[in-house]
């Protein structure tokens, strides 16, 4: 055929699979095979969670392995009475107030470091590859040096002080970089549209930025919350007298481990959840009296 | 025996959990049963023993005692601060996190658990201050392994860093180490056992006695050891000379030479595929033999019973000295003081020593399979039953206990290895740090990439 | 699109200030937490040591000359970039396809957030205690092998699912794929939804969509999430040490037995070196996509 009709044939073609697309009701196979891949994946990521809800349900003597040794809140119990030997209970609320801290110190710091490095400054670079620096350096030797720093200066380290720095010296380049890449998105024009109408600079960035940030600001919550949680080789040497969690655990290591920490994971689990459904609940009822009120303004 | 069965002069129980038994028969599944009934009677009298008058003063002092897990462990805390009037916190580190922080921040540790080794490391950084030795009152009980490096008439072994070795220095703040007895000591043991190897007697039909069977080609893929480069190699020394294949000088200080013949051999093992694993965690090595993975590995003793826990036959190789070959591996972790305790919390300091030593603790770690330096105190913490049990060797009048009350152990069970005495006098080499322990770490490395 | 008058028009002094201002307390934690610390470990790293922990102030390049010349540092870079590189493969691969299904097939703004939170749950028990748990699920009494046996496809148990490098490369996945998938789904729900629609309307392929448009789009994110794997991989030592049952090493667990033996010159040295080679890395990941030449238009 010619050049004119292979061109119709091909329009022909497009259109039809314009048409098919336009059916908003109708889902291609490949939905399927995301929605298996993620149902594999949450089930990878939820199996290693399944031992630990299943095995912290043992009783006295029980272990950390298959096969299950009867049925009891047993673990539940040790782990808020602390009968056997670790500080499971005070390592893992001083590692929740850290996280806490290190999350509001995170998301405060990167957000206004993001804000900072939207125009170029003096001395951009040094501060960025710093901060590289700051992010992979190793945390084991790192750890070290801030402990001799503070022995040398007469300070206590402590986890709320050295261990704090040292955590954000590691959470602050991750939440940075977030920022950056979600400030790169932002159109300019909205805030020099409000600009123009007056608004000032607090204002713009309280009613215009931070909206528009805020997956950004979320994923940086997140990250800072997750990565100073598990922290562990920086904190290794800087959280002082007292340990975190996962120091707590690793000394533990050393010696019979005991469920309670299975116990910890299934309360930490449920409190998740319970939290997230309340969330999401609240969420959804606001959701559905703003569509009730704007319908009943109709 | 009649005065511990006595226990109704003690009418608060120390734990708070279990109530002083009842029954004047007394019998000894109670007293088992509340080792906090026990320590309550104990804790009587150490409160008594110490000066009344100063117990107002020290009411604020709070030491910090930071170590390993198995030795600083937290119900020994508790337990010194009921006795004593004054705090006493526990934290615990992995074993080099701990020599690094007393090493970079001295000033934030009271007590310092160290091995023999890392003793004499502490004490060249000059981080250390000298324990008295007059001021300690149990220290002539102290077994003479540790004190004077002999026990009845036998030398103990000085491959490696022994404790008696690590132990002595000629004045308080010296930086080197004094080889003979004086009045200044770098640390007092706390806790220490001989190590050897764990099998499955089920599925290794043979009773063991040497090292040369953890590299027996028969046991190919299913044997272990661990991780730790200073003791793993030791564990292979060992297994190496027991099979003929070297003679070592000195197996706690190797040679370049020694070093690679011992890693160069542990990778052909490696690659012909003999070790399942080389484990890193105490309950990896639980796991290893509880599942059969291994049914031969290096052990801790406290491993071997966690296994028998759970019902699965396993048994601690006692692998005595002989042909001037085999032996155990021993290790003694002790307390030391941080050079900066001065007066009050000095004198804090050493009441804590003290009490350390006078049995409590003795009774507790004992039933974690771990010998305390000062029998004759412990003794006073344990049933005769356990004392036969986990000192003597003896067979087991009635079930073993662990030291949360559960049953480890049924009668008639004997612990592997014999006598205490006998374990120790058959100690071949210590826990140590070599003078090529850089070259070492590089070639362990070697190995583990291999 | 912003106004490209911004880059002719001259620099008020005014904003260096109020930069300056803003990244302060960025540099107020960067300085005593990471500058001076590396500037003491890189100083450490040219002195040589007494053997028991001490330092001489001698200057010395020994401890350099030893990171290089020896056979040992290239195999415990290949082993720990072997496992970086597959971990990344693997969570590009898979977080790439999760975050993409969130933001494009899921409708329900709510349902994509809850989702998503059910992804990060798992995170909120602490990660040693998740390590502690590969066991009873991949032992060969675990549940993965149980279950196998259990439904005849296997009848011995499979050894290779723990204390291998499968098992490490497991673990890094499981831990590290929720750092591709927040920054790749960030970079996925910017792309306006009309931009697709209009390719479709004019009878675009859904795999030219991908290949033209979602891609490039999501190229910040796929970056950056790269960046966050490598760093984090590059650096651990502990989930090599536990999970592969000590048959590997990476660069920092060697560095872990220098410094339990208190050598620390050589562990410096070592520390210097992999923190100049994994910067290295991400500079070379940044030049693909300039974050802060997007950013600072």
């Amino acid at each position: 055929m010619n050049a004119t009709q292979a061109s119709i044939a091909d329009l022909a073609k497009r259109t039809r699979r314009a048409a098919k697309y336009r059916d908003e009701n109708r889902r291609p196979w490949t939905f399927w095979v995301l929605v298996a891949l993620f149902a594999a994946y949450v089930l990878a990521l939820y199996g290693p969670m399944l031992c630990i809800y299943v095995l912290s349900f043992q009783d006295l003597r029980g272990g950390l392995v298959f096969p299950m040794k009867g049925l009891s809140l047993h673990w539940f119990v040790d782990l808020f009475t602390q009968v056997r030997t670790g500080d499971v209970k005070g390592g893992f609320e001083r590692s929740i107030i850290l996280a806490i801290l290190v999350t509001v110190l995170t998301v405060v710091g990167s957000f206004m470091a993001g804000l900072a490095f939207r125009r170029r400054f003096r001395g951009d670079g040094i501060v960025f590859y710093l901060m590289i620096g700051s992010l992979v350096a190793p945390g084991l030797v790192l750890g070290i040096g801030i402990g001799l720093l503070f022995q040398y200066f007469g300070l206590t380290a402590s986890w709320y002080t050295s261990a704090l720095g040292a955590q954000l010296s590691w959470t602050l380049p991750f939440g940075v970089l977030v920022m950056f890449a979600v400030m790169s998105r932002f159109d300019r024009a909205w805030e020099e549209a409000a600009r123009d109408l007056g608004a000032s600079r607090w204002q713009i960035i309280r009613m215009i930025v931070i909206p528009i940030l805020a997956p950004g600001i979320v994923a940086v919550a997140l990250f800072g919350f997750t990565l100073s949680y598990d922290e562990f080789s920086r904190t290794l040497q800087t959280s002082g007298p007292l340990n975190t969690l996962p120091l707590e655990i690793w000394s533990m290591t050393l010696n019979v481990t005991s469920p309670s920490l299975y116990a910890l994971g299934t309360v930490t689990t449920l409190a998740s959840f319970l939290i997230i459904g309340v969330c999401l609940g609240a969420i959804a009822v606001m959701q559905k009296r703003r569509s009730n009120q704007s319908g009943s303004q109709q | 025996m009649s005065e511990r069965i006595d226990t109704k002069k003690v009418t608060t129980a120390v734990d708070g959990e279990v109530a002083a038994p009842e029954g004047v028969d007394g019998t000894r599944r109670s007293i088992l049963k509340g080792a906090a009934a026990v320590a309550g009677v104990a804790g009587a009298q150490a409160i008594t023993g110490f000066p009344l008058i100063w117990s107002q003063e020290i009411k604020n002092i709070e030491l910090r005692h930071v170590g390993v897990s198995y030795s600083v462990v937290k119900a020994i805390g508790d337990q010194a601060s009921k006795d004593l009037g004054f705090k006493v916190t526990m934290q615990n580190l992995d074993t080099s996190a701990s020599i690094n922080r007393f090493v970079t921040q001295p000033n934030t540790v009271d007590i310092a658990d160290v091995e023999g080794w890392q003793a004499k490391l502490a004490t060249k950084r000059g981080v250390l201050q000298g324990i008295e030795r007059k001021k300690i009152k149990e220290f002539e009980n102290i077994l003479p392994i540790f004190t004077k490096g002999e026990l009845s008439g036998k030398v103990v072994s000085r491959q490696g860093i022994s404790p008696y070795e690590a132990m002595y220095i000629s004045k308080p703040d010296a930086t080197e180490l004094h080889e003979g007895v004086t009045d200044w000591c770098t640390f007092l043991p706390q806790v220490y056992n001989a190590d050897s190897i764990g099998y499955r007697p089920d599925l290794i039909k043979k009773p063991i006695t040497e090292w040369k069977e953890l590299i027996n080609p028969e046991y190919k893929g299913k044997a272990a050891i661990l991780d730790v480069p200073a003791i793993g190699i030791m564990d292979a020394a060992l297994c190496f000379e027991s099979a003929g294949e070297i003679k070592y000088g000195n197996k706690g200080n190797m040679t370049k030479s020694e070093i690679d013949f011992t890693i160069n051999r542990l990778i052909e093992l490696k690659k012909a595929g003999h070790f399942r694993a080389t484990w890193t965690t105490f309950d990896q090595s639980v796991q290893l033999m509880a599942a059969g993975e291994v049914i031969i590995q290096s052990m801790w003793s406290p491993a071997v019973a966690a296994v028998r826990v759970k019902g699965i036959p396993c048994v601690y190789a006692p692998v005595n000295i002989k042909n001037g070959k085999e032996g155990y591996r021993g290790w003694c972790n002790g307390m030391a003081l941080m050079k900066h305790l001065s007066g009050k919390k000095l004198d804090a300091a050493y009441e804590y020593l003290n009490w350390y030593l006078s049995g409590w603790q003795g009774g507790f770690v004992a039933r974690y399979g771990y010998y305390s330096p000062v029998p004759s105190t412990a003794k006073k913490f344990l049933s005769a039953n356990e004392w036969d049990y986990w000192y003597e060797g003896k067979p087991a009048k009635e079930a073993i206990l662990d030291p949360y009350g559960v049953a480890m152990e049924k009668a008639g069970a004997k612990r592997d290895g014999g006598s205490f005495v006998e374990r120790v006098t058959n100690i071949s080499c210590w826990n140590t740090l070599m003078d090529e322990a850089q070259y070492m770490n590089k070639r362990w490395n070697d190995f583990k990439v291999a | 699109m912003s106004s490209s008058a911004d880059i002719s028009r001259p620099k008020p002094a005014r904003g260096n200030i109020a930069s300056w201002f803003y990244v302060s307390p960025l540099v107020l934690v960067l300085v005593p937490f990471f500058v001076v610390p590396i500037l003491v470990v890189l100083v450490a790293s040219f002195l040589e040591n007494d053997a028991y922990g001490g330092i001489v102030a001698n200057f010395t390049l020994a401890n350099y000359a030893s990171v290089f010349t020896s056979a040992l540092t290239w195999k415990l870079y290949l082993s720990t970039i072997k496992f970086a590189v597959m971990t990344w493969v693997l969570s590009l691969g898979i977080g790439f396809w999760i975050a993409y299904f969130l933001v494009f097939h899921v409708r329900n703004q709510l349902l994509a957030i809850g989702l998503f939170l059910l992804c990060t749950v798992p995170f909120w028990t602490s990660n040693i205690i998740r390590m502690i748990s590969w066991i009873p699920l991949l032992g060969k009494n675990g549940l993965v092998n149980s279950a196998l046996m259990a439904t005849g496809v296997i009848d011995q148990p499979l050894e290779f699912l723990l204390f291998s490098d499968f098992a490490v490369v497991v673990a890094y996945a499981h831990q590290l794929t929720i750092f591709m998938i927040v920054p790749i789904f960030n970079a996925m729900s910017r792309i306006d939804k009309r931009t697709l629609e209009a390719a479709r309307d004019a009878g675009a392929s859904r795999l030219d969509i991908m290949r033209h448009i979602v891609v490039p789009l999501s190229r910040n994110g796929i970056a950056l999430g790269s960046i966050f794997v490598l760093s984090i991989v590059m650096g651990d030592f502990f989930v090599v040490k536990v999970m592969s049952g000590g048959g590997s090493a990476s660069v920092v667990s060697a560095l872990f037995e220098d410094i339990a033996v208190l050598q620390y010159p050589p562990a410096a040295a070592a520390a210097v070196v992999l923190l100049l080679v994994v910067v290295v890395m991400i500079a070379l990941i940044l030049r693909t996509v300039d974050v802060r030449k997007e950013l600072a238009r």
